[in-house]
């Protein structure tokens, strides 16, 4: 498009018109090519959509695993984030995102002895800013268990010894314990992907339905103005 | 462009909030019949514009088209600057409720005074007027880059190593900008000189 505009004539720039008595309609035609030859270079140098910084964390054992990413392009490269307790806004830890976006932390000790719940918060460049919140219910199952496992590992041991004469419901309790822990963590790793997926679709990409409808709001603020100028108009 | 909420401090949302209001009724007093479909048209184009990026470096930046509504517009591209940025808000989440204000101001601000500015240049002949057309796309962007260094000293950072990334980050685009303001002038120029006329408002 650029080029056909070059390779016009040119023409003389003395020439003028008047605005008197212009129909509203003609100006709007005239400005709806306008917008059109905005829209179609934009359209050009569009390969991605979006803005927002989107931030998402889950728990896998002690550790908490962090993504930022821009919405539509690409993740956040080493952009600082900080681990807030939400109750009391007191800073937890901090640290930076990698080149993929990603920062992982062990679960802080004291976090998870009062179950506060975690936020998350991602500074970008440019005032760009996203946050998590990662609810004490959703990463302490893994702190809580890694506790207990220690602690099972002593006991484990001399009841196997007490239980060898009775035999049976000690030994079924142990089992138990082992099998369930060998039960959370292979469910974490593969519900990890899971989780992930469905972080991704949570991120709400910009429709073209939602454009449309964004003009359409522009279009009818603007239409209800024009509205009441013209009465004000014919009034006076 | 979008500062997030929960970055600046209440002063300065304060501040570009009474600064966006006062602005925008300027803008709408200014603003008269004829021009409303206009102002409708540049506010659609600068909504769309500022929602597609383009992935440069770090960060993903996007046109935000304030020096052309500026030239074509002048302090009615405050309204309609603040009516896409409200709607951006409410239907993605860009920026939000509480920014509006400053955001209003980072951009609807260096659209106003570069519509002082370069106007009486694109009125001489030939040459200074598309020198004019190229300056207010590329100043507008520049000058909206240096705003946003400027409310993110609030925060504590330091306004020149912000200043000089915000404006480095919108190099390529303040380019851009000028280029397509520069064509979108000399496009109305030949087909609808009577566009560009009404400007004594």
């Amino acid at each position: 498009m650029p080029e056909s505009l070059e390779n016009r004539p040119p023409v003389s720039t003395t020439g003028s018109c008047r605005l008197n008595g212009m129909a509203f309609r003609e100006t709007l035609c005239r400005w709806l090519v306008a917008s059109l030859l905005c829209l179609s270079f934009m359209t050009v140098a569009s390969p991605a959509l979006g803005h927002r910084v989107l931030v998402y964390a889950y728990a896998e054992g002690e550790t908490i695993h962090t993504e930022s990413k821009f919405v539509g392009s690409g993740p956040v490269q080493q952009g600082p984030v900080k681990v807030l307790a939400q109750q009391s806004g007191t800073v937890l830890l901090t640290g930076t995102t990698d080149n993929q976006g990603k920062f992982a932390f062990q679960i802080p000790a004291e976090a998870a002895a009062q179950r506060v719940d975690l936020l998350i918060v991602v500074e970008a460049s440019l005032g760009h800013r996203g946050e998590w919140l990662l609810k004490a219910d959703d990463y302490l199952p893994g702190a809580e268990r890694a506790a207990p496992s220690a602690a099972a590992a002593t006991p484990a041991t001399a009841p196997a010894a007490q239980a060898v004469a009775p035999l049976d419901p000690a030994m079924i309790t142990i089992d138990r314990q082992v099998f369930e822990e060998t039960l959370n963590r292979a469910l974490e790793r593969q519900l990890a992907p899971i989780k992930a997926m469905l972080a991704e679709s949570r991120e709400d990409r910009i429709t073209l339905t939602d454009i449309i409808g964004g003009i359409g709001y522009i279009m009818g603020i603007f239409g209800l103005l024009g509205y009441f100028l013209s009465r004000k108009r014919q009034k006076s | 462009m979008h500062i997030s909420e929960g970055v600046l401090s209440p002063a300065v949302l304060g501040g570009g909030a009474a600064l966006a209001a006062l602005g925008t009724a300027v803008g709408l007093a200014k603003m008269d019949y004829e021009a409303i479909p206009r102002v409708a048209i540049l506010s659609s184009a600068f909504f769309v514009a500022t929602l597609i990026h383009v992935p440069v470096g770090p960060v993903g930046l996007h046109l935000v088209l304030n020096g052309l509504m500026g030239l074509l517009l002048g302090w009615a591209a405050v309204p309609a600057i603040l009516i896409a940025l409200l709607l951006q808000a409410i239907l993605f989440q860009f920026g939000g409720l509480t920014v509006l204000g400053v955001n209003t101001v980072i951009m609807a601000l260096p659209a106003v005074i570069c519509s002082y500015l370069c106007r009486p240049l694109l009125r001489r002949p030939g040459l200074v007027s598309s020198v004019g057309a190229f300056a207010c796309g590329f100043t507008a962007i520049g000058f909206s880059a240096l705003l946003v260094a400027a409310a993110l000293i609030s925060t504590g950072q330091a306004f020149l190593q912000a200043a000089q990334l915000a404006v480095l980050a919108h190099v390529p685009v303040m380019f851009i900008e000028g280029i397509i303001t520069l064509f979108i002038f000399h496009f109305l120029k030949k087909v609808r000189p009577e566009m560009l006329e009404d400007w004594n408002a």
